[in-house]
């Protein structure tokens, strides 16, 4: 019956419902943290010198250097955003670890969501003919 | 000496398996069941003199043998002579074959299948076995000598003189190098058009012993990485660590499938698609590992050479197999009932969230590659891109698999499933307490969720199944069940051991202490031991929780003569809620820099991949 | 109402059977194009330690170089307009700076037009003078790059590093690691019309 029916995609739609609830209330104010934004940024950051380390993680005098970069312009209430766009035009989009949202990258970013988005689709759309 | 009969071991294990493979064309003469089956044994055989060979080398540290010379060192503890054997390219590439060979053995002792297809099955994997010889030969010969009178060697790497990493390769290679059976299987099922309930179930054995070992081999690597490398991180989304989680995934979708789908026998078409997808991810991972075309922490010396001979491979494997799939797979007569949902749907479901997981991560893989082809700049496709694509995709997965195997396959009803409502929403509400009292964060609350969901789901599922039957009996019925538990437990032990990390930097002089909540470590001394082959500077911490002593922790520094590197070695005390991890750094006047990480639940990881590794075991015996 | 005749059966038929074959090659497909993409990539030795500059085909960043010899020289922008010029990035501490050291006095003898750049990055200045007094100085400005600001601005990671700036103030060409005859005479010559 239909009741049953909706009954049935409870266990899947409860916790998020919960969730979306929560994140209202607990959602927490970003705090002026030097130390950790200059880790939240390293990590995003490759070595240049390293093999495939991050700038976070590397020892290398590359490694330092940049960590001091960031550290001055976080100092001067530079945002995540402009520190790393400085780094790029330097030293390319290889710097980062996470893929720009520019033209050629859009494929990578969306693709997976697509093909997951279709096959469920798909699948819905056969269940109804069954 | 030893160098020419590990030669001469390689060069006959081809021309046995070259003898296999003709006399596999000429059947119906009398002899000619004997000699394939000698001509297997024989390759077996040599093959396995050939490794020893070039283990008795490296043992008695031989360094007229050119490979040798490069990576090993006579003041090497044996134990890492043994398995330095493997520590290298060359080395590594005769395990391979070693093993793919003896997967060929132990399945000629299969007694189920009939005899046509067994034969051909063998035949396909001395196919595959003899391309990788070849390879062998021709661009990484373990077996070259050294020009001239050399007294010592270029030692090994101080990084890979470590246990877990010593078990690592051949526990791996028995996972993915296993894929080459299943492939075979394939094959063979196909073109003699015989994926019947025999071939079923003989596919699901070797393919679920193969997933368990490849589980084990990967875990072992990210254990090793997590007590090696420097800040507790356990996975680092490098290309080399991805290239051998492809095959795990396409493995994992396909032991669902066949275990399953046994009794029913349907998605036969998919099945077998899976079986050749699994290897080929393997020859494709090798090929991103070995031709140097990647960065990465752990790449092999590399040489295009070699790229090229493994991408033409990787084509001519591939490319066949998927040829005689175009062409000889059929489709089951049965139909999938599909519903929403039972147990059909949410196999399909599972199938689709793996792939997908698995395609992104290829795709992530290789896309600098095809970026730079086209535009000449270099981009890099690391851990944000993985994290942010792969567990979302993941996540509809993880939910299903809570309820999944108490689902049925007729109707789309959850029996019992109040209770599994109930158990939802308590969930749910345990889940943001703890992270409301702790430190909330997004993902954090949906780990811990889906965690206990997944792990409440399974264990109300063995309640509800429950009936009177022995010990044995208890495991097998409820197999799918405890894995799930596994996983769930390992999805807090990521969760927890990500989200909620606490990191503390402090610069102590000896004596000194740092407070952490009730815990507090102290520096009590520092001292420097001489030990085989490396000079080891280690500080000793002792742990407190609340004023009584809980352990001794010991962060060290390792110098090693030889090869004049330096290693920071973490000081671990493990315990089941957590991890205390510390990392030595840098003396500075008379104090010393020092960085503490709390590790929570990091090893529920670990003890939810073993249930699953034991699970995957048992499901092998399942009828 | 259409009556639905064998005709129409027998095309969906056909037309289903042919999605199949095709989305039964898709895999097949798929390989051939990944693979022709590494082939390409593996035949064009790309090195993975060497990647490509972000500047080429970028203008010359602002530079406002101190003269080694001179403290109260600066070389800026304005100076090198419509010249051809080839900056080089060393420092007296860098070995493999001294092994491609005499390469620039002959790059100087071939193309007088050429103008070089010698940027001393991360030095002491007496360092950097012993070691040009004693190795030579082929470099037609040496200009002083103590912090490594210059090199930021380059992206320089790792010494040496050579630019190649054309008469329109682009990069049109970089080179990571001492610079060779062969490698002048095959990648930067014909750059040099």
């Amino acid at each position: 019956m239909k009741l049953n029916l909706y009954l049935n995609k409870l266990p899947l739609i409860l916790p998020i419902l919960i969730l979306c609830l929560s994140s209202a209330l607990f959602t927490k104010k970003a705090s002026a943290d030097i130390e950790g934004d200059l880790k939240k940024i390293s990590l995003k950051l490759r070595c240049m010198t390293c093999q495939n380390q991050t700038i976070y993680d590397s020892d290398s005098d590359f490694s330092k250097d940049i960590k001091n970069i960031i550290k001055e312009k976080l100092t001067n209430n530079e945002e995540e955003k402009e520190i790393i766009d400085f780094l790029i035009q330097r030293y390319g989009e290889y710097i980062i670890f996470e893929p720009q949202m520019n033209v050629k990258n859009i494929f990578l970013w969306y693709f997976p969501f697509i093909i997951l988005a279709l096959s469920l689709v798909f699948l819905i759309f056969r269940i109804k003919k069954n | 000496m030893i160098s020419l009969i590990g030669f001469g071991g390689l060069i006959f294990s081809l021309l046995c398996s070259i003898i296999l493979i003709f006399i596999f064309f000429i059947q119906n003469k009398k002899y000619s069941e004997t000699i394939f089956y000698y001509a297997l044994y024989g390759s077996v055989i040599s093959i396995i003199i050939s490794f020893l060979a070039l283990m008795f080398s490296y043992v008695s540290s031989d360094f007229s043998n050119y490979n040798v010379f490069q990576n090993s060192h006579s003041s090497k503890p044996l134990l890492y002579k043994i398995t330095g054997t493997w520590g290298n390219h060359e080395g590594s590439m005769l395990l391979w074959l070693l093993i793919m060979t003896f997967y060929n053995l132990f399945f000629s002792f299969n007694k189920k299948l009939d005899d046509d297809l067994k034969k051909l099955t063998i035949f396909f994997q001395s196919s595959l076995y003899t391309c990788f010889v070849l390879f062998v030969l021709f661009t990484s010969n373990p077996f070259l000598s050294t020009s001239i009178e050399i007294k010592e060697g270029l030692g090994l790497n101080p990084i890979l003189q470590d246990p877990a990493l010593a078990i690592h390769p051949p526990m791996l290679y028995t996972g993915y190098v296993g894929f080459s059976l299943v492939l075979s299987l394939a094959l063979a099922g196909l073109i003699l058009n015989k994926i019947d309930i025999k071939w079923i179930k003989t596919t699901k054995n070797w393919t679920l012993f193969c997933w368990s070992m490849l589980t084990g081999g990967i875990s072992l690597g990210s254990y090793w990485a997590y007590y090696e490398l420097g800040w507790g991180g356990w996975w680092f989304w490098d290309p080399v660590e991805n290239v051998s989680l492809m095959p795990w995934i396409a493995g994992l979708a396909l032991v669902h499938t066949l275990m399953i789908t046994q009794k029913e026998q349907l998605l036969k078409r998919w099945i077998v698609f899976l079986s050749i997808l699994c290897f080929s991810l393997s020859v494709f991972g090798t090929f991103l590992v070995r031709s140097g075309i990647l960065t990465s922490v752990h790449s092999f010396a590399a040489d295009s050479s070699r790229g090229i001979f493994i991408l033409i491979l990787f084509l001519v494997i591939t490319g066949f197999s998927f040829i005689i799939f175009i062409f000889k797979s059929t489709d089951s007569n049965k139909k999938l009932n599909l519903l929403f949902i039972n147990k059909s749907s949410a196999l399909i479901v599972n199938n689709i969230v793996m792939l997908v997981a698995c395609i992104t991560i290829l795709l992530g893989t290789i896309y600098p590659i095809i970026i730079e082809v086209i535009t000449n700049k270099r981009i890099s496709v690391g851990a944000p891109y993985f994290n942010m694509t792969v567990l979302p995709i993941l996540l509809p997965g993880f939910l299903l698999m809570s309820v999944a195997p108490a689902l049925s396959w007729q109707s789309n009803r959850l029996p019992k499933f109040k209770n599994y409502l109930i158990l939802f929403i308590l969930m749910s509400i345990l889940s943001s307490l703890i992270t409301y009292f702790t430190h909330f964060n997004v993902w954090g609350f949906i780990g811990i969720t889906l965690g206990l969901i997944v792990i409440g789901a399974s264990t109300l599922s063995i309640f509800h199944n429950y009936a009177k039957y022995n010990f044995k009996q208890f495991f097998l019925r409820n197999n799918a069940f405890i894995a799930h538990i596994g996983v769930g437990i390992a999805i807090l032990g990521v969760t927890c051991s990500s989200v909620f990390q606490t990191e503390h930097r402090r610069s102590l002089n000896i004596g000194e202490s740092i407070n952490i909540g009730k815990y507090s470590l102290r520096l009590e001394d520092t001292k420097i031991l001489e030990k085989n082959n490396y000079q080891e500077l280690l500080a000793y911490f002792s742990l407190y929780e609340n004023d009584e002593i809980l352990s001794k922790i010991k962060p060290s520094k390792r110098y090693y003569h030889v090869s004049k590197m330096i290693t920071t070695e973490a000081g671990i005390y493990h315990h089941w809620l957590q991890d205390f991890y510390i990392v030595l750094g840098n003396q500075k006047d008379n104090k010393w820099d020092i960085k503490i990480y709390q590790n929570p639940l990091i090893n529920f990881i670990w003890l939810g991949v073993m249930i699953m590794i034991l699970s995957g075991l048992i499901g092998i015996r399942k009828k | 109402m259409a009556r639905c005749n064998d005709n129409d059966i027998v095309w969906t038929y056909r037309n289903k059977k042919k999605m199949k074959k095709l989305l039964l090659s898709l895999p097949l497909i798929i390989i051939i194009l990944i693979s022709s993409f590494l082939l390409i990539y593996l035949l064009q030795k790309k090195d993975p330690n060497k990647p490509p500059s972000a500047l080429l085909n970028e203008n010359l960043p602002e530079i406002n170089l101190v003269n080694l010899f001179n403290e109260e020289e600066i070389l800026s922008n304005y100076n090198l307009k419509e010249k051809t010029i080839l900056i080089n990035f060393f420092a007296s501490w860098c070995a493999p700076c001294k092994v491609e050291h005499p390469l620039f006095f002959d790059i100087k003898k071939k193309h007088p037009n050429l103008y070089l750049i010698g940027i001393d990055h991360k030095d002491i200045k007496e360092d950097a003078l012993k070691y040009l007094n004693e190795e030579g100085n082929p470099y037609d400005y040496v200009g002083v790059d103590k912090k490594g600001s210059v090199g930021l601005d380059f992206g320089v990671f790792g010494l040496p590093e050579t630019f190649l700036v054309n008469s329109s103030g682009k990069i049109i060409y970089k080179y990571l690691g001492p610079l060779t005859k062969k490698v002048f005479k095959n990648e930067i010559k014909p750059l040099l019309k």
